[in-house]
């Protein structure tokens, strides 16, 4: 409302002929891009929210008869879900927090020597241009198997009799898990934290240095706290990626050992397409959704009080 | 202690000795992580050239006396990776135009052309950053399957195309643009579609890179999606054929990890030689 | 793209047989999916024929969706290691009889994800031509509309009858009177033993292994074995793995008489919780007293009784061609029968052949198709070679396959092949067996006790028993 006042009323003058052919060209050239977006998100997300109601089949055709709340009350009380969404935000526990410090520190430190950081980005970064399948098998059947793998020849190494099955024991596998993520895509962390270093203004360092600040205090008291906004950036976004964790854990235990690792979109992705359940695996979605945009909005909500009280 | 005699020189000789020592230390751990980390990749790439024989021997060791280039040679001959590098390249560069297109498209009516509900039009279109398209796959495959596009390459690109972060990267770009420069266009009689793509784009040419990296990456990266709507073994993405088909004569390590290698190559070549750019690009889209 | 346009989609001359009622109904569709698709193809037709003329056909029919040619025929199978060498072996002799088709071969990940990839294919309209099922698997293939029905007529035509095949496999085949496979074989779980170290632990007798009959027996055996080894008895893998745990639940279980896990097709739980028990505590015994080793996987269990960590191993037939390859002295025979409360049992499987149901219906196809099934059969003495007792009488009756040892040691286990229970959620590699094997791996490596492994076994089985079934 406020825009169209403003546009329309307050500034008569600014060219009155593009106004009134931009009553159309606006809408115009957003609608290819809206033809997209309505067809394959909101369509679909309305679809998501019907189907639930019904008993929808891969199997059969049609939309399956009409179920009521049947579908809702079932995941409400599948142990499974609660089971896999408990795993994922395990898992998105055990990433984020790494990845985040991890990341901070690394670029903090990657920050000082301009010479070489190059080959830094590079270590750091590379992992996260591979295809997750690549990291998969890398890991897997190289880094993580039992008897040839190098973790356990490495430990074994070190004087550990019996190394852990890391993907086949159901207390190791999550772990392994979350270990592989933060070397996969501690990169792309690293890369924003090095960015929001970039604006950080030199004089500020200097200022902090002749004020007699050593290095370490004035990482913490000065270059942590100005990052603030790219913490809660990374964090944000890190938290959202890890709910939506599927590709490795899929390809490497495939949510065993004993189903210890299933994270939530796995279990839509078996019951809405090896089991076919498209009705019930479209309520998942729904969950698996609202949980991520609960998480998101209370996170965001935090940051900014914080920033206020600040 | 000795203050009264020993005030200017010592203490920033002392910072400057903490500040080298500190500065050791960084780099150590850091050269410490950034090995680490090259670990994996090189270890795969040293037992992918290492003959069958001497891995039965040895599993784990990084050194051959013999390296061969076999298990690449076999991935090649028998194996359908040149059909899965196509179809990766075709459907993210389809993905990447469509995407690049549409979205600036859009985020020049937002940004540069005044219009009704512009700003619900805006806010409707951002609040799709917040659905993930993981959650949709339901109902995509069965629209896609009801039209018959499952096992092509528009069954993976056209879902992937309403890429919201790519409008709001273009709508951020373009609102940066001084205004005179539009309206210049627009009195020299210049249309809209004109302007757009004579005056606004050549400009923009760092939030097309920004975009075209960061969609290309994530739509060659993609597995999820590729994996549900491609069945077909010669239709598969590089990621999907990867994972989904195996060896018929079961899992030679030494190919396991060729092909992990080969799965890794193409990115991480353009990565290196565009390592600035990408750099600014990913940290360019995820930031602002 | 002109043929795309008017080609008639899923608009067969009558439902296909094996289809789900109603599957191609509305009338509407075809037309509707060939505009569609005709305009997408349209859209790409000159960006296609322009810049990838070169690239092949496969890549235009990434544009347009097109069907593969008449004279390719499509083929998927799980099969790696052994298996799959002897597959690729099989399909050569195809190739060498029929060089004018061409074969294209593909193998999948075997379990969920190789059957999830088969009907989400024909689910898509581009199944495999020929695909390979577990008998295990195909009334649920079947029922959910996936597979083509197989023409008795057409069958004889290629000189399938039904009196060249295994009776018990033969009728696994069917589902409500009809046939949906062509079944190549019966491969049991069976027990592998080093002639060697059961040579010394003073086991055999007339080199066959004697006396290891009955749960005291076998431990006994074991333990016999475990003092030559000095490491373990027998071996089995348990490391991810939880289809072998099933295995060698479900071959005990069905020992004690139990009754099926599950009955009609999968809605009603029938689990004889004592039998289950009792089973567990079996398996519990051989983990506790360190007769079998817990922590092993599929490749580990196999090594232990080829590096001599082991002198018997628990195991399916496939897995001969690994031990064969060691060059260690072993021999096979049927899984020991430990309870006789039944007649004598092992879990076992069958491949059988299988036409995914096509697009359209097309008797030529089904006709080349079946042309492959019964070549892949003729080669059936290769496919035995690996392990697997062949369900062609041909082969099977044949003094060249008695003469194979030790494969011809354990024909006799087929009799008492006990399958998976019917259910849309069992079979080979399925949410069934991966759950219950789960909990057989929790009651062998002692993180639950028997009584409760089995009482969990009743809740994952009520669990998937009570979703209503998709199909």
């Amino acid at each position: 409302m406020a825009s169209t006042l403003g546009t329309g009323a307050v500034t008569p003058d600014r060219r009155a002929a593009g106004a009134v052919r931009g009553r159309l060209t606006g809408p115009a050239l957003i609608a290819p891009f809206a033809l997209f977006y309505i067809v394959f998100l909101v369509g679909p997300l309305i679809y998501t929210f019907v189907a639930g109601f019904f008993n929808g089949s891969l199997l059969r055709d049609g939309f399956g008869s009409w179920v009521g709340l049947t579908n809702y009350a079932d995941v409400l009380g599948d142990a499974e879900f609660w089971r896999t969404l408990k795993h994922t935000l395990w898992f998105t526990v055990l990433t984020t927090v790494p990845l985040v410090l991890l990341a901070l520190l690394l670029a903090i430190l990657a920050d000082r020597f301009v010479r070489g950081r190059w080959f830094f980005r590079f270590a750091f970064f590379a992992p996260y241009v591979i295809p997750s399948a690549s990291v998969s098998l890398i890991f897997m059947w190289g880094v993580l198997a039992d008897q040839v793998g190098l973790a356990q020849d490495w430990l074994k190494a070190l004087g550990v009799d019996s190394p852990p099955s890391w993907l086949g024991d159901p207390s190791w596998a999550m772990w392994s898990m979350a270990g592989v993520t933060v070397w996969w895509t501690v990169g792309f962390n690293f890369v924003l934290y090095l960015a929001g270093l970039q604006e950080i203004p030199r004089d500020v360092h200097e200022a902090a240095a002749i004020d007699g600040a050593g290095p370490w205090q004035r990482i913490r008291h000065v270059v942590v706290p100005m990052l603030g906004r790219t913490t809660t950036l990374v964090t944000v976004l890190q938290i959202v990626a890890s709910l939506k964790v599927f590709d490795q854990i899929y390809m490497m235990t495939g949510g065993g050992p004993d189903g210890s690792t299933r994270p939530t979109l796995q279990y839509i992705v078996d019951t809405g397409f090896t089991d076919g359940r498209t009705g019930y695996a479209s309520v998942v979605s729904l969950f698996l959704f609202l949980v991520i945009l609960l998480i998101s909005l209370v996170w965001f909500f935090l940051v900014r009080r914080a920033e206020k009280e600040s | 202690m000795t203050g009264t005699t020993q005030t200017a020189a010592p203490a920033p000789r002392r910072r400057y000795d903490a500040e080298k020592l500190f500065n050791r230390v960084a780099l150590g751990v850091l050269v410490a992580f950034a090995l680490l980390w090259l670990v994996p990749l090189l270890f795969a790439t040293a037992i992918s050239i290492r003959p069958a024989d001497e891995i039965a021997v040895d599993p784990t060791s990084w050194f051959s006396s013999n390296p061969t280039l076999a298990a690449y040679e076999d991935l090649f001959d028998k194996g359908k990776l040149p059909y899965w590098y196509a179809n990766s390249f075709i459907v993210s560069l389809l993905t990447t135009v469509l995407t690049v297109g549409t979205a600036s498209l859009a985020a020049f009516g937002l940004s540069q052309v005044r219009f009704r509900l512009r700003r619900v039009a805006f806010l409707l279109l951002l609040a799709g950053i917040m659905v993930p398209m993981q959650v949709l796959m339901i109902p995509q495959f069965l629209a896609l399957q009801e039209v018959g596009l499952l096992n092509t390459y528009w069954g993976v690109v056209l879902p992937q195309v309403p890429n919201v972060v790519a409008v709001f990267v273009f709508k951020q770009f373009f609102d940066g643009i001084p205004r005179e420069l539009v309206e210049a266009a627009r009195a020299d009689g210049a249309g809209w579609l004109r302007t757009y793509w004579q005056i606004v784009m050549p400009v923009a040419r760092p939030a097309v890179s920004a975009v075209t990296i960061f969609v290309f990456v994530q739509v060659w990266n993609n597995f999820l999606w590729p994996l549900l709507v491609v069945t077909d073994p010669e239709m598969m993405t590089l990621p999907v054929g990867l994972n989904s088909v195996q060896d018929a004569f079961g899992i030679p390590y030494a190919q396991l990890m060729a092909s992990a290698v080969l799965g890794a190559v193409p990115l991480l070549v353009v990565f290196s030689l565009f390592q600035r750019r990408i750099v600014e690009g990913i940290a360019g889209t995820g930031l602002k | 793209m002109l043929r795309r346009l008017t080609s008639p989609g899923r608009a067969a001359p009558g439902p296909a047989p094996g289809t789900a009622p109603g599957a191609p109904g509305d009338p509407a569709a075809p037309s509707r999916r060939a505009l569609l698709r005709g305009g997408a193809g349209l859209a790409a037709g000159a960006a296609a024929t322009a810049a990838l003329s070169g690239c092949g056909s496969t890549i235009a029919q990434g544009f347009t969706g097109g069907e593969p040619p008449a004279d390719r025929l499509n083929f998927w199978n799980p099969f790696t290691g052994g298996d799959g060498a002897r597959m690729v072996a099989m399909q050569q002799e195809y190739e060498k009889a029929h060089p004018e088709n061409s074969l294209r071969a593909t193998t999948f990940v075997w379990g969920n994800p190789y059957y999830t990839k088969l009907s989400l294919a024909t689910v898509g309209d581009r199944p495999p031509h020929v695909a390979v099922a577990h008998l295990s698997k195909l009334p649920v293939l079947a029922r959910a509309g996936l597979l083509t029905e197989l023409p008795g007529d057409a069958l004889a035509g290629q000189g399938m009858t039904p009196e060249k095949f295994d009776a018990k496999p033969w009728r696994k085949s069917h589902v409500d009177d009809r046939l949906y496979g062509v079944p190549l074989d019966t491969h049991p779980f069976v027990l592998y033993f080093r002639t060697d170290i059961a040579e010394q632990a003073g086991l055999l007798d007339g080199g066959e292994l004697a006396g290891i009959d009955g749960p005291d027996e076998f431990a006994a055996a074991l333990r016999a074995a475990k003092e030559v080894t000095g490491a373990f008895g027998g071996s089995v893998a348990s490391i991810k793995d939880s289809a072998t745990q099933f295995r060698l639940f479900l071959s005990f279980y069905t020992q004690l008489g139990g009754r099926p896990l599950v009955a009609d097709a999968g809605a009603t739980v029938t689990v004889d919780l004592d039998a289950a028990e009792e089973a567990l505590a079996y398996i519990r015994r051989l983990g506790e007293e360190k007769l079998i080793p817990t922590g092993a996987d599929g490749q580990a269990a196999i090594t232990m009784l080829t590096t001599g960590q082991a002198g018997f191993l628990m195991d399916g037939v496939w897995q001969i061609v690994a031990v064969l390859d060691s060059k260690v002295e072993f021999d096979m025979r049927p899984l020991p029968r430990i309870f006789s409360d039944a007649p004598y049992a092992c879990f076992a499987d069958s491949h059988a052949l299988v036409l995914p149901r096509q697009p359209k219906r097309d008797d030529a196809r089904v006709d080349l198709s079946l042309e492959f099934a019964a070549s892949l059969l003729d080669s059936s003495r290769l496919w035995a070679e690996g392990g697997h007792i062949p369900a062609w009488l041909p082969t099977q009756r044949s003094a060249a396959y008695r003469e194979l040892t030790p494969q011809s040691h354990y024909t006799e286990a087929a009799e008492g092949a006990a399958y998976d229970p019917v259910a849309w959620y069992g079979g080979a590699g399925s949410n069934l067996q991966i759950n219950v094997g789960d909990a057989v791996t929790a009651a062998l490596t002692g993180r639950s006790s028997p009584r409760a492994a089995a009482e969990r076994v009743r809740s994952e089985l009520r669990t998937l028993a009570d979703v209503e079934s998709p199909i």
